[in-house]
């Protein structure tokens, strides 16, 4: 059962995904069947995960999270995690959870600006 | 201060969209109950790991959620029951990375931290049942 769509859309060269506020299992884990989809199809460069509704990030999302930007990673984007409310910042930390080496931005403008940046050699 | 709320309910714990509706309970009754935006963010988390641990490990059972007092402080009690394998061994559970189901083995001692209280009553074959409380501040 999907309780909320997930829409990849593309903005400039990047991919930009909202994740809906609550998302139950299968559409986290659809969210990055599609993704990867649109990283083929679409020729992006990157992915922008627009977090800014989510109100609940527990440890399953962080570890989808997790292996999106290895699996974006491998084939060529960076993954930047944008708009994280500070009550989930605050629940993530608590809980322990990490986003791997996926970039975080304020909001999605700022991510794409991240994005335009050129690839430094060790940038996390 | 409000008092006499029906402040409790149960959901049953037997598909993976159920998580999802453990969440939306909790976050409505601890919202209801006065905790601020962080404390109902740690609740519905918590409430998250620990509906998906029944899930996971146990297939089926069920969450409560009550209203709690105690010496003039409320809060929210959670009680995840399941009648699945059940924890062998509690002390390694709470043990941040133990897993044995594949996950990052964050859930149980994960939970405690953003509750404050967490017991687990477990015997091998026979289910668990894991009590959480959050207080409000007076």
């Amino acid at each position: 059962m999907l309780s909320e769509g997930i829409s990849v859309i593309k903005v400039r060269d990047v991919l930009l995904v909202t994740v809906p506020a609550d998302p139950d299992d299968e559409t986290v884990s659809l969210m990055q069947a599609k993704v990867l989809e649109a990283m083929e199809h679409r020729q992006a460069k990157g992915l922008v995960l627009d977090i800014s509704m989510v109100e609940t990030l527990d440890s399953f999302f962080a570890r989808t999270v997790v292996e999106t930007e290895r699996m974006v990673g491998m084939m060529g984007g960076r993954t930047v995690v944008a708009g994280m409310r500070p009550s989930v910042a605050i629940t993530v930390t608590q809980l322990g959870l990490t986003l791997g080496a996926a970039l975080s931005a304020l909001n999605v403008d700022r991510a794409l600006d991240l994005l335009q940046q050129p690839k430094t050699k060790g940038a996390k | 201060m409000t008092d006499e709320a029906p402040f409790d309910g149960e959901v049953p714990i037997v598909a993976e969209f159920d998580i999802v509706v453990a969440r939306k309970c909790v976050r409505e009754a601890s919202v209801a109950l006065g905790f601020g935006v962080t404390d109902v963010t740690r609740i519905v988390t918590a409430a998250s790991e620990l509906a998906r641990n029944i899930f996971q490990y146990a297939g089926s059972g069920v969450m409560r959620w009550r209203r709690v007092s105690s010496n003039g402080r409320a809060g929210i009690e959670l009680v995840f029951e399941d009648h699945g394998p059940g924890i062998a061994d509690v002390a390694l559970a709470m043990e941040v990375g133990f897993t044995t189901g594949g996950g990052l083995g964050m859930g149980l001692p994960g939970a405690k931290k953003l509750m404050g209280e967490l017991e687990i009553r477990s015997q091998a074959g026979a289910g668990a049942t894991v009590t959480t409380r959050k207080w409000l501040d007076k």
